[in-house]
């Protein structure tokens, strides 16, 4: 399997790993995961004043995937939490050049995303 | 030698060809060498005879087998094929059965398949959880039909070292063939075939320090098969093709420097110690039986990992995993499914093979390694899925 540079450097030294604190404020979460892909991911992220101002992901997958939740990770950071639905999965594959066969993979970090979006709405 | 970088632990997929190997090899290239054809009737043709005679003489003797036993191939993998199609498609019907198990090698698998889309009928044998079967197992599927029985000696996955004398006294009590896949097996196990009732074994050079493409199958005096290559009266008509003297002499020349007496105790100290070491990694397990096994193989499965993460974190060590990689999407190898692991346990599991040049300090710089990229990638997760 050949790997970008991005992927390996991210799969080394990935952003955002991890959980906020249990009294963290404003923070929703959203998981996703498949068996027969070998994939579960779950993100979180704070949101204040409907601007994303972190995210923490954990991730159960191969580099591509934990590369994406990475990138998708520090993405995140002050965006606006309509960006949680306006993830492009397709560009990010191509970005990263994730072989196309993994794309169900990435796929699963875009339904954690809507995952927290849901859970947003629900408090909003 | 040159030290191999990475660290190479994948003695059990090939060696690195051993420099008196090669001299040997070279020895039979050039001019002033043995480079005839061996089945010419002049001088140089004559010379090369003479050394692929001798080189079949010392491939007999490593096995306790007699010269004329011995066929050229290509490798294990075409004495295989030699061996399952020889035997049952020389027959002219197709009322032949084959008895084999599900942790072959592909060798074996693929062409029990073949066969068994020809119309012959094929057993495959489950294994129990540790990776052996037991004789009851071969008895109770044999039937009057029954032809060939193949179970191969050491498991090119996990090590396991099958029950062969027992079996093959079972098949010779009841006139069926006995076929070996022992290509994991000279240097590191002891293949006594005059003690043995084993009828056919297949055997390969790579993975004893020989060059890759040559190998042989051995075949018991009286017993017929069905050449697969045509073209020549090479190997008493059953294997057509120049014989290549120069792959045949380093495959002799290999089978001479196999010292088992004294490399088997070298390779089991390394793999204990690489247990020792990667057995403290929380819930890590051995894969096969902990006893019956050859010293050069080690099989881990260790959970809470994602197979492909795992090779690339540690892509220093050359290793084989749990999947099969040549695609894409690794699928999970179908031996360690067999001993009963999950999928994703399958894909987290690691070969590591032990060999002639392998170091202490190659062992310890694997399990450091290992070590601390599974620390690392399970700190990515605080809940593993359990599938």
């Amino acid at each position: 399997m050949n790997y970008s540079s991005e992927v390996r450097q991210r799969f080394l030294s990935p952003y955002g790993v991890g959980v906020f604190e249990r009294s963290s404020l404003g923070v929703v979460s959203g998981e996703a995961s498949d068996r027969t892909l070998n994939v579960w991911v779950c993100f979180q992220v704070q949101v204040v004043d409907s601007v994303i101002s972190s995210s923490r992901f954990q991730v159960f997958g191969c580099p591509h995937t934990l590369a994406a939740a990475s990138w998708v990770s520090e993405w995140l950071g002050g965006r606006p939490a309509i960006a949680l639905r306006q993830l492009n999965i397709r560009s990010l594959a191509d970005m990263l050049e994730v072989p196309v066969e993994k794309f169900g993979k990435l796929l699963l970090i875009e339904d954690a995303l809507l995952g927290c979006a849901q859970a947003l709405e629900g408090i909003i | 030698m040159k030290k191999i970088e990475p660290i190479y632990l994948d003695y059990a997929a090939t060696t690195p060809v051993d420099p008196r190997v090669v001299e040997s090899m070279n020895g039979c290239l050039e001019v002033g060498g043995a480079f005839a054809n061996p089945s010419s009737v002049h001088l140089p043709g004559q010379r090369a005879a003479q050394m692929v005679s001798e080189a079949r003489e010392v491939i007999a003797a490593t096995i306790h087998a007699r010269p004329q036993e011995i066929v050229f191939t290509s490798g294990a993998t075409e004495s295989d094929n030699l061996a399952l199609k020889g035997t049952l498609m020389g027959r002219g019907d197709r009322r032949g059965h084959l008895i084999t198990v599900k942790t072959e090698h592909k060798a074996v698998l693929d062409t029990a398949k073949v066969l068994d889309r020809a119309g012959f009928e094929v057993t495959y044998l489950d294994c129990d959880s540790t990776g052996l079967i037991e004789v009851r197992q071969v008895a109770d599927a044999l039937t009057e039909n029954t032809i060939l029985v193949s179970v191969m000696h050491v498991n090119n996955e996990i090590g396991v070292i099958q029950p062969l004398p027992e079996i093959g006294q079972l098949c010779r009590s009841k006139g069926v063939l006995f076929h070996v896949d022992a290509a994991q097996s000279i240097g590191k196990v002891p293949l006594p075939l005059n003690e043995w009732c084993v009828d056919l074994v297949s055997l390969t050079s790579h993975k004893v320090y020989g060059p890759k493409g040559i190998g042989a199958l051995y075949l018991r005096p009286g017993v017929q098969i069905t050449p697969l290559v045509h073209g020549g009266e090479q190997e008493r008509g059953l294997r057509a093709g120049t014989l290549s003297t120069h792959q045949i002499v380093g495959f002799g020349k290999a089978f001479e420097l196999a010292d088992m007496k004294n490399e088997a105790p070298k390779l089991e100290t390394l793999r204990a110690r690489l247990w020792e070491g990667l057995k403290s990694i929380d819930g890590v397990r051995l894969n096969g039986h902990p006893d019956r096994r050859s010293p050069n193989i080690l099989n881990v499965a260790i959970p809470g990992i994602e197979g492909e993460s795992l090779r690339l974190a540690i892509e220093d060590i050359a290793v084989s995993s749990g999947a099969a990689c040549n695609t894409d999407s690794p699928e999970a190898s179908y031996v360690l499914k067999a001993l009963g692991l999950s999928d994703s346990l399958a894909q987290g599991s690691l070969r590591f093979s032990v060999g002639r040049f392998t170091t202490i300090d190659d062992i310890d710089r694997a399990i450091a390694l290992v070590k601390k990229e599974v620390t690392r990638l399970r700190a990515l997760v605080s809940f593993a899925p359990d599938w």
